[in-house]
């Protein structure tokens, strides 16, 4: 971004208070935020949208300690972004792209993590733990069940598949904000939700799980 | 027949789908990975900009050279002192200074060493008085910001000191405490 562009954002996003100095030619060019001032622009941008981020965090990653790993470098990443931040009409529709695009960049390392975890037997049925329980103990014991079943279905399932399905079907995205968020045309959006819904019915018939 | 029971199967996987749970964030992780991400956003920013921007100044130190010869150590230049830039801060107050370099072509594996006054510190290097980086730089213009905190009321001149290759330039910044 030129400097001039760079000035400009940072004097929108809050009173000036540092100082701008060219050290070529001593000339004092303006002002532009305190590192105070900065984090408080950026909380105000970014914290309305944690709870969506951390969601996704969680639908991509599907574990808990990477899922926390993914908001983290969001936020990292994001934080050294603020001046393009503030410009942007839809934060949270920004954030969760750069989210998606830093996972589809380490998909691997995380993937690795992953599959560590579940060798180590921790991942199934961990995002279950705090399940909200009903009347009936055995209804939920049941439903408890089905769950971890359905959580071991989804990690058969690719990374491009299990995440279009828990966008969908569990989060509730529509075809074109998945779309918008993947940079996948919403057709191949729909035969990957059609293929992964198949699969995940072949896996849970086959466990037993439904019938 | 077997549309009807593949047809139900699909709504039981809806369901089931609809129903799959996902626990909420611990306390205070939200408060946590915000702290962590303006620190090492703003340590990030900072080396990277450092990179940018000492590559910038480097980059036009060079130019400089390779027009003028040894232009940068001509003693016919004006005296350093005529083209300090000064800036004034606030004692025990952050403030951020941006230092700006322009650089006419990219350069790999720069060294920048700021070198600070008696009772100035560079915020995220307590107690140090030196403090170097290294990086490689890019073309254009470019900023470094400095978060300087005056612990006394003396002041005094901040140096940075590029070095790339065999060449080397210092900037000197006047830092006057209020």
């Amino acid at each position: 971004m030129p400097l001039t562009e760079r000035l400009v954002a940072t004097e929108m996003a809050g009173s000036a208070k540092s100082i701008l100095v060219d050290l070529i030619t001593g000339v004092t060019l303006g002002n532009c935020m305190s590192t105070e001032q900065q984090s408080l622009a950026f909380e105000r941008l970014v914290r309305p949208h944690f709870d969506r981020l951390y969601k996704l965090a969680w639908r991509l990653t599907g574990a808990k300690a990477e899922a926390e790993d993914l908001f983290q470098e969001l936020l990292i990443k994001a934080y050294g972004k603020l001046d393009d931040l503030v410009e942007i009409e839809e934060p949270g529709s920004w954030l969760c792209r750069v989210m998606y695009n830093h996972f589809i960049d380490e998909k691997r390392r995380y993937a690795r993590r992953r599959l560590h975890t579940v060798e180590e037997g921790q991942l199934a049925g961990e995002g279950l733990q705090n399940l909200p329980g009903g009347d009936n103990p055995v209804v939920d014991n049941e439903r408890l069940e089905r769950m971890k079943q359905l959580d071991k279905a989804l990690q058969q399932l690719s990374d491009e598949h299990r995440i279009v399905v828990l966008l969908h079907d569990t989060e509730g995205y529509k075809l074109a904000e998945i779309e918008e968020l993947t940079g996948v045309p919403v057709g191949t959006v729909k035969s990957r939700l059609h293929r992964a819904r198949a699969r995940l019915r072949e896996i849970l018939v086959a466990d037993g799980t439904i019938s | 027949m077997q549309n009807a029971a593949t047809n139900r199967q699909d709504q039981e996987v809806l369901e089931l789908l609809k129903d799959y749970p996902m626990p909420e964030a611990d306390a205070g992780f939200y408060d946590q990975a915000l702290v962590r991400a303006t620190h090492e956003g703003s340590r990030r920013q900072r080396n990277k900009w450092m990179m940018t921007g000492f590559g910038a100044a480097i980059a036009a130190t060079i130019a400089a050279w390779l027009i003028g010869g040894m232009l940068l150590n001509d003693p016919q230049l004006p005296a350093p002192e005529a083209a300090i830039p000064g800036v004034t801060i606030a004692l025990a107050e952050p403030r951020t200074v941006n230092l700006v370099f322009a650089s006419a072509t990219a350069l790999d594996s720069a060294t920048l060493t700021v070198s600070l006054p008696d009772g100035i510190e560079l915020d995220g290097f307590p107690g140090q008085r030196e403090i170097t980086w290294q990086t490689s730089l890019q073309e254009g213009k470019n900023l470094l910001p400095l978060t300087l905190v005056a612990l006394t009321p003396a002041g005094g001149e901040l140096l940075a000191h590029l070095e790339h290759e065999d060449r080397d330039r210092t900037f000197r910044l006047r830092v006057d405490v209020t």
